[in-house]
């Protein structure tokens, strides 16, 4: 390849609006004619579902919903799935969030799930307590005890009134805790607080790009598992047998970064080439 | 009839086509969004700040005094924080911020030890010889990684390399983990790269099928307007440089 061609490739990929507009291309285009990428179910995906399984009918979850609106996309499909296969199993959860968007991300999960919330009763089979402020504080505060951390929950019922609550109060009334986070902190909290001194199950629902640095609580097995971003959601989804966000962003998942891995190697190319042809002159 | 659902629906799509006009150009639009945004963000954490005040501690208060007594306690530290802005009292807020720092710590502090050391220490302890190969393969990778990733941080005792002779064994070894290390934590922020990408395309695609889809109408109008304001501003650019170059001639 002469320096040339060299040239048109750098200008023609190096440009910002090409790959903006061929990015939202490859992201429109399974929508409108899907390409129907086989999704496989990963062993890591399996060994989260069959531990959910496992757990007893009307076992106690707690589960701390913790992201913002923009990260809905890549959590909530993982949520929901869970809270299907857990109200599947008539287990009773008590939802937490101990960051400030966690009442609006609350509310559109609801709406979302509308169908699986709408077949339980709130107060009996599940909970939102709200946010809670005091971040590793707090989660400390709650893992001791619940009733002691909060009076009302999110919409302002006393906590007495609540039968959900008069049957658990601490960490370790519950069978698993699901974290599902758009923050790394909070992993580190739940695995100081509940974990290292009460010994409760954590689940990770985590952002693909957290997911590495909340790698090491899992191969340390301080966590059972941990679903990853809409792949892990498509995968779950089809385990739990309702198709949803995580499923429909699949093809334009694959396609989106097949287009990047081009972008890359283009710029890789002309890298290189340029390179070696100023070194031979 | 237009219902308040609807409109808010519209207001998310026109919002959210602004924001991203700015991966194209700064536009008023974009401005505008982005303002609006801020307000609103703001607006939203002071609300949200005096709801969990009077959830927690006031309705507590006011329903069990006896019982809730303590909850004045961290009440009046935290009203106490917004003596900052005295020139004279500044630093009674002190009290509260120590407070606050000296709770996180030794929270914190009583599990660190167990849950980022001690376990991370054990998991990273693994068997170098087994009968599967896959994870004999993998462990070695997780030991020497490791090891190399520790060596690279050696920033105070290392061996050096002598300036005549033989090279020691010492400085090979150390060498050896060094590059692993170096070329370990490149795969490490490759994958974190890589699923930098996947998260950011995820958000993407979860604003278009949550958003944007539903209200096509919407998101369309929304792209001509962005792309007249992107028009504009270029326009305006080109007639302040043109203005600049005249003066300057």
């Amino acid at each position: 390849m002469n320096m040339d061609t060299l040239a048109l490739v750098d200008k023609v990929f190096g440009s910002k609006i090409l790959l903006y507009i061929l990015l939202i291309a490859a992201l429109i285009y399974p929508f409108a004619s899907p390409l129907g990428i086989p999704v496989s179910i990963s062993s890591r995906t399996m060994q989260v579902y069959n531990y959910v399984k496992s757990l007893k009918p009307g076992c106690y979850v707690y589960m701390e919903i913790y992201y913002e609106v923009a990260a809905r996309g890549e959590l909530e499909p993982n949520v929901v799935a869970l809270v299907k296969q857990l109200f599947d199993k008539d287990c009773k959860i008590v939802f937490v969030s101990l960051i400030g968007t966690g009442p609006i991300v609350f509310s559109l999960l609801r709406s979302t799930a509308a169908d699986l919330f709408n077949t339980k009763k709130y107060g009996v089979d599940y909970v939102y307590l709200g946010y809670v402020s005091g971040q590793e504080a707090a989660a400390a505060s709650l893992a001791k005890s619940i009733k002691g951390t909060v009076s009302v929950d999110n919409y302002g019922n006393r906590i007495e009134t609540l039968p959900l609550l008069r049957e658990v109060d601490k960490a370790t009334d519950f069978s698993l805790a699901i974290i599902a986070s758009s923050g790394t902190d909070t992993f580190n909290w739940y695995v100081r607080q509940w974990y290292t001194p009460y010994n409760v199950s954590l689940l990770f629902v985590a952002l693909s790009v957290i997911a590495p640095s909340v790698e090491p609580f899992v191969g340390a097995k301080q966590a059972i598992g941990m679903l990853v971003g809409q792949r892990s959601a498509a995968e779950y989804e089809l385990l739990v047998g309702r198709k949803g966000l995580g499923l429909a962003s699949m093809d334009s998942q694959s396609l989106t970064h097949a287009l990047i891995l081009v972008f890359i190697a283009a710029g890789n190319v002309v890298y290189w080439g340029k390179r070696l042809r100023t070194k031979k002159k | 009839m237009v219902s308040w659902e609807l409109f808010g629906a519209w207001i998310g799509a026109f919002l959210i086509i602004w924001i991203y006009s700015f991966a194209f150009k700064d536009n008023v639009l974009y401005k505008l969004a982005e303002h609006i945004f801020v307000g609103t963000a703001a607006g939203y954490s002071v609300a949200l700040a005096l709801d969990s005040l009077n959830r927690v501690a006031i309705k507590s208060l006011l329903a069990q005094p006896a019982a809730s007594w303590h909850y004045l306690i961290p009440v009046i530290l935290g009203v106490l924080m917004f003596l900052k802005y005295s020139r004279r009292y500044y630093w009674v807020a002190r009290y509260g911020i120590a407070l606050n720092v000296a709770i996180g710590t030794a929270l914190a502090v009583r599990t660190i030890p167990m849950a980022n050391i001690v376990r991370q220490l054990q998991a990273a302890i693994v068997p170098l010889w087994g009968s599967d190969p896959l994870k004999v393969f993998n462990n070695w990778l997780t030991f020497l990684i490791t090891m190399g990733g520790l060596t690279y941080f050696l920033f105070t005792i290392f061996p050096k390399k002598p300036e005549t002779g033989k090279v020691s064994a010492t400085y090979t070894v150390y060498k050896v983990l060094y590059l692993i290390g170096v070329y370990g934590m490149m795969i490490g922020f490759g994958a974190l790269f890589a699923n930098t990408i996947m998260t950011r395309v995820g958000f993407v695609i979860s604003v278009y099928l949550i958003y944007l889809q539903p209200y096509m109408e919407a998101t369309v109008i929304a792209v001509i307007l962005a792309t007249i304001a992107i028009l504009i501003e270029i326009r305006r650019r080109s007639r302040s440089k043109c203005m600049t170059l005249r003066r300057m001639s």
